[in-house]
């Protein structure tokens, strides 16, 4: 309705109010400024450590009366233990289907599939990939880490599509839950893991509904985003049609909303990957397992294999249900693409189809003759190979010819002129008071008083878990990354925004390395750094690469082609206009980039926890390697929840400053 | 009102005879005393308007906007009603209620003999499976199925069985002239056809009552004419009745039996099309008869006078009834005749007089 948006001028008279400063905020800037002042006069150093809470006793206390009651107490003989037996013979049964159709049905599958929704090229390159795994001898594995994430995958589908139409359908209970999710999305996956391991210890289970819960989000967030971007015009003529509410929602809401709902699924599938592989930590079996037990080992043959097969299902999964939400709207686009795109793949169609019923044939034969084994005779492992790379590489890129030009250089660069000093500052050269000072008076001019305190109440927090230092160290090398990561992604974003050759080139490559499951990406990085901070730093930034480099080539290329075309009629060079017109119009989107690296680089800084990253990450690897370790761990990962908030709300806000007025 | 009052400009008027006979005709929709008015202190706001303020002043005095602000007519039975106002006028709105899309505040609506207000939910939903239906702004086509399906789907909500819901949808379609695009989705034809599939979609539940919202305001002005005429040709072989809101005084003039012209949420003026032309209520409504292409948009019976006791010659020019007044223009100046109107079978309505033209034409002007 046009009419209501017109403001009236009640309406004008708000928007100065919220300009002046109440004296409240007034009163918290000074305070906060106070805090600074005293912190560096009275030169306290580190947070206190008699001000820690102890919050690890009690937990560690309650895991250990968990583990003894865990076959005598009503809690678990009665709820959890039939549920736990329940999700373990899902998985199992899944599995043994999985298993039970011959081998040779999966990479024909798998090709013809890939076939069908992106062409030959990725059909072949699909049915070689599946044959991989199995020649390598991760077949088992493969299944293992598949069942698990179906079952996840369907948990997730089934609770997130009704939680979705529930939101969508009342508005406080969205508002209950968008926030919710928000919190959900901005805990790195690894955290998930330690309360359900102190509730089920170690094993599938715990993996299985902490997949199901870091998956959740994203079809809930799209199935009520669908729901409520289906045009209002459609709603209307179906109810002037004279449809009941119901026929209105199975017919056209539902539908319409369709390609979204598809596209969280996609991406909920793709978070319980990366979750799977990371729950190997507390065993969920599978391949994660193999290139757990393989880094721990330093055995980067081994880590690779079972790691290019994670990669290798990761992306047949991923374009697989992306495929599904395009193919359901085949000849439903624009009229531009509608035909050419049809007529070319009608000819394929016609080919997959009996060689789609041949297969079909061929899995029920097969699995009732039981060819379900992958052959023995097909067996090749390249780890040795990558051994001798490994190797090669340690000895020779690490510091090529003595010139001081190596990896180990640019590590000792990265270590010594960056982390170290960032580190030492923020941790101790800075005082804990004039440190939460600066993030109150940070939260206040990004957002106000709300955020200000906020800030100021977490990380008093972190303080009193005890884990003020490691938090540091964890920030120091989250922001050595963060700015890395943008020294690198921005140019390439501002040239692919401005280059569509440039960004055809790298859109498979960025595509690709979005799709590897953050924990696999540490492999090839400790193949060329070894273990300690940098290779956490190295692989957060690769981590991180893409969503920065996509983020800025779409703020950029959100700038209205007029815009540049006026700026240019007045003579505007290149550098020009990029400086004084698009960067700044674009700013609230690269600012949206920035909080999207800083949300990835924690997520894998934390994981890097595993190769020596230290910081809040390795008392997270340690509670679910040492049972004794949990409450440590408990409390490192609610400060990393933690900073994790305050980094997301900062970045929020600051982008939100930099948004232009709305039109009135 | 229209055909008692007096005609100041002196030109005989005939009736203009589309729906059933003036006479037997019905009311298929009645609207009395219709408000809309979107916010909390709705009583408070009909006073003030009532008392002649602004909307801006109710507005900022109430918070409450008044849409639509007493509003009474009635459409007969076969009778195109047009409803012009411009953005902001209330005009979506108004026909929102009449379709009760939207809750009215005040007034009583009465379609096809049942009283709106008083209808269950199931009996709203029965009177808009069987009664009415509606052609939107844009389009409000459902991406997600064929054009079949599309047209269809008032039957599919009425539970008719797939092959004759169907069956159905393809004969309509062929009305619209589209057959053989039953099979595509709507994202794969031009905007023009994409409204005829929301033509056909109104016509296949075979509703007393259309409702059309600016159906062709999002067309090209060439496809927004041959629309028109599509629909004034349908409309001459469908006689339905027709609610049009439109914000285009020429497609207003073009396809109306009788106009309402709306400004801040009432009627300024409601007439036939010749009446708003000649006799314009106010300045509002002169400012937009001004720029009227008259001699394009008026059909030619509109200022015809009866044929009576005069002998109609052979040789006489002549002109159909759905001519606009330009047809008979170039015979008019040159000849000094009278052109005859003739019917379909070429029969002879009545006479379109040089004077009586040049009357209008020169009202126009001032």
């Amino acid at each position: 309705m046009s009419q209501t948006v017109a403001a009236g001028p009640g309406a004008g008279a708000g928007a100065p109010a919220s300009r002046r400063r109440s004296p409240f905020a007034v009163g918290l800037a000074a305070a906060a400024f106070a805090l600074v002042i005293v912190g560096f006069v009275a030169s306290v150093g580190a947070f206190p450590e008699s001000w820690n809470l102890g919050l690890a006793d009690p937990i560690d206390r309650t895991r250990r009366w968990l583990i003894n009651n865990q076959t005598s107490h009503w809690l678990y003989t009665v709820l959890l233990n039939p549920l736990t037996d329940l999700a373990d013979a899902g998985i199992r049964r899944l599995e043994a289907i999985l298993r039970w159709f011959p081998w040779y049905v999966y990479p024909v599958f798998c090709g013809l599939g890939l076939w069908r929704v992106r062409g030959r090229v990725a059909g072949a390159l699909g049915f070689c990939g599946v044959v991989l795994i199995g020649i390598t001898d991760l077949w088992q594995q493969g299944f293992a880490t598949l069942a698990l994430m179906g079952v996840a995958v369907f948990l997730s589908l089934l609770a997130g599509i009704p939680l979705g139409i529930a939101a969508w359908r009342n508005d406080r209970f969205a508002g209950v839950l968008r926030p919710t999710l928000d919190a959900m999305q901005t805990m790195p996956g690894f955290v998930y893991l330690i309360p359900f391991v102190l509730l089920f210890g170690i094993g599938r289970v715990p993996a299985l509904i902490a997949t199901v819960i870091f998956a959740l989000p994203p079809v809930v967030r799209l199935t009520d985003v669908g729901l409520r971007n289906v045009p209002g015009p459609m709603v209307e003529a179906s109810e002037m049609f004279g449809a009941t509410d119901r026929q209105t929602l199975r017919l056209v809401r539902i539908p319409a909303a369709r390609p979204a709902i598809l596209a969280g699924a996609n991406q909920t599938t793709m978070l319980a990957m990366s979750m799977v592989v990371i729950a190997a930590f507390i065993g969920s079996g599978g391949l994660g397992q193999d290139v757990l037990r393989a880094m721990r080992d330093i055995d980067v043959g081994e880590a690779s294999e079972a790691g290019v097969a994670i990669v290798i299902m990761a992306i047949i999964l991923d374009r697989f249900t992306r495929g599904i939400a395009t193919l359901g709207g085949r000849g439903r686009g624009s009229r531009t693409n509608g035909h050419a795109g049809d007529s070319l793949r009608a000819a394929d169609t016609r080919a997959i189809r009996p060689i789609m019923a041949a297969t079909a044939l061929g899995a029920l034969v097969g699995g009732i003759v039981g060819h379900n084994t992958f052959p023995e005779w097909l067996r090749w492992h390249y780890a040795p190979y990558i051994n001798d790379i490994t190797a090669w590489a340690r000895d020779n890129l690490y510091d090529i010819g003595n010139s001081g030009i190596g990896t180990g250089p640019l590590s000792d660069f990265i270590t010594v002129y960056m982390v170290t000093p960032l580190r030492e500052l923020l941790s101790s050269g800075i005082p804990w008071p004039a440190m939460i000072g600066l993030g109150v008076l940070g939260g206040l001019l990004a957002r106000g008083v709300t955020l200000g305190l906020g800030i100021g109440v977490a990380l008093l927090g972190i303080g009193w878990l005890g884990m003020w230092e490691l938090s540091m160290d964890t920030l120091a090398q989250t922001l050595v990354a963060v700015a890395v990561t943008l020294a690198i992604a921005v140019p390439l974003g501002i040239q692919a925004s401005h280059s569509n050759r440039f960004q055809k080139l790298i859109d498979p490559v960025l595509d690709f390395l979005q799709t590897i499951p953050s924990f696999v990406l540490l492999v090839p990085v400790i193949t060329l750094f070894h273990v300690g901070r940098i290779p956490g730093i190295i692989a957060s930034v690769v981590y991180a690469l893409p969503a920065a480099v996509h983020y800025t080539d779409l703020g950029l290329r959100r700038v209205p082609a007029e815009v540049h075309e006026a700026a240019t009629s007045f003579g505007a060079t290149r550098w020009q206009r990029l400086r004084r017109v698009e960067l700044p119009l674009a700013a609230p989107e690269l600012m949206l980039a920035v909080n999207q690296v800083i949300m990835l680089v924690l997520a894998m800084v934390v994981i890097a926890g595993l190769v020596g990253g230290g910081g809040l990450g390795l008392e997270t690897v340690n509670a679910l390697r040492r049972s004794d370790a949990v409450g440590r761990g408990f409390e490192a990962g609610i400060a990393i929840v933690l900073l994790a908030g305050i980094l997301d709300r900062l970045t929020r806000g600051v982008a939100d400053r930099l948004r232009p007025p709305a039109a009135a | 009102m229209d055909q008692t009052s007096p005609d100041p400009a002196g030109i005989p008027t005939v009736q203009k005879m589309t729906g059933a006979d003036a006479d037997a005709a019905e009311t298929t929709v009645s609207v009395t005393g219709l408000w809309k008015i979107f916010g909390r202190k709705v009583d408070a706001a009909r006073e003030l308007a009532e008392s002649g303020a602004e909307r801006d002043r109710i507005q900022a005095e109430t918070g409450c906007l008044v849409a639509v602000q007493d509003v009474s007519f009635q459409v007969e039975a076969g009778e195109t009603f047009v409803v012009m106002g411009l953005s902001g006028s209330g005009k979506s709105t108004l026909v929102r209620c009449i379709s009760r899309l939207v809750e009215p505040t005040f007034g009583d609506i009465e379609v096809c003999g049942t009283v709106l207000a008083d209808a269950s939910d199931t009996a709203l939903r029965e009177l808009r499976r069987s009664k009415m239906a509606m052609v939107f702004q844009h389009f409000g086509l459902f991406g997600h199925r064929r054009v079949v399906d599309n047209v269809a789907y008032g039957l599919e909500v009425q539970g008719v069985a797939r092959d004759e819901r169907h069956q159905r949808a393809r004969e309509v379609l062929a009305t619209v002239g589209l057959d053989g695009w039953a099979d595509h989705y709507p994202q794969q034809l031009s905007g023009g056809m994409q409204q005829r599939v929301g033509l056909a979609r109104a016509l296949a539940v075979e509703p007393e009552v259309l409702f059309f919202d600016e159906p062709f305001s999002a067309l090209d002005p060439l496809i927004r004419r041959d629309m028109q005429d599509e629909l004034v040709a349908l409309q001459l072989e469908l006689q339905r009745t027709i609610v049009f809101i439109t914000h285009d005084f020429a497609e207003a003039l073009r396809l109306a039996d009788r106009i309402a012209i709306m400004r801040d949420g009432a009627f300024a003026q409601v007439g036939t099309p010749l009446e708003i032309l000649t006799q314009p209520a106010d300045d509002y409504v002169r400012a937009f008869t001004q720029d009227a292409p008259i001699a394009k948009v008026l059909p030619a019976c509109s200022l015809m006078r009866p044929v009576g006791d005069v002998a109609v010659e052979e040789s006489w020019p002549r002109t159909t009834e759905t001519a606009t007044l330009e047809s008979a223009l170039p015979f008019l100046l040159s000849l000094h005749r009278p052109v005859v109107v003739c019917d379909a079978e070429g029969d002879p309505l009545g006479l379109l007089h040089q004077d009586d033209v040049a009357a209008v034409l020169e009202q126009n002007l001032r």
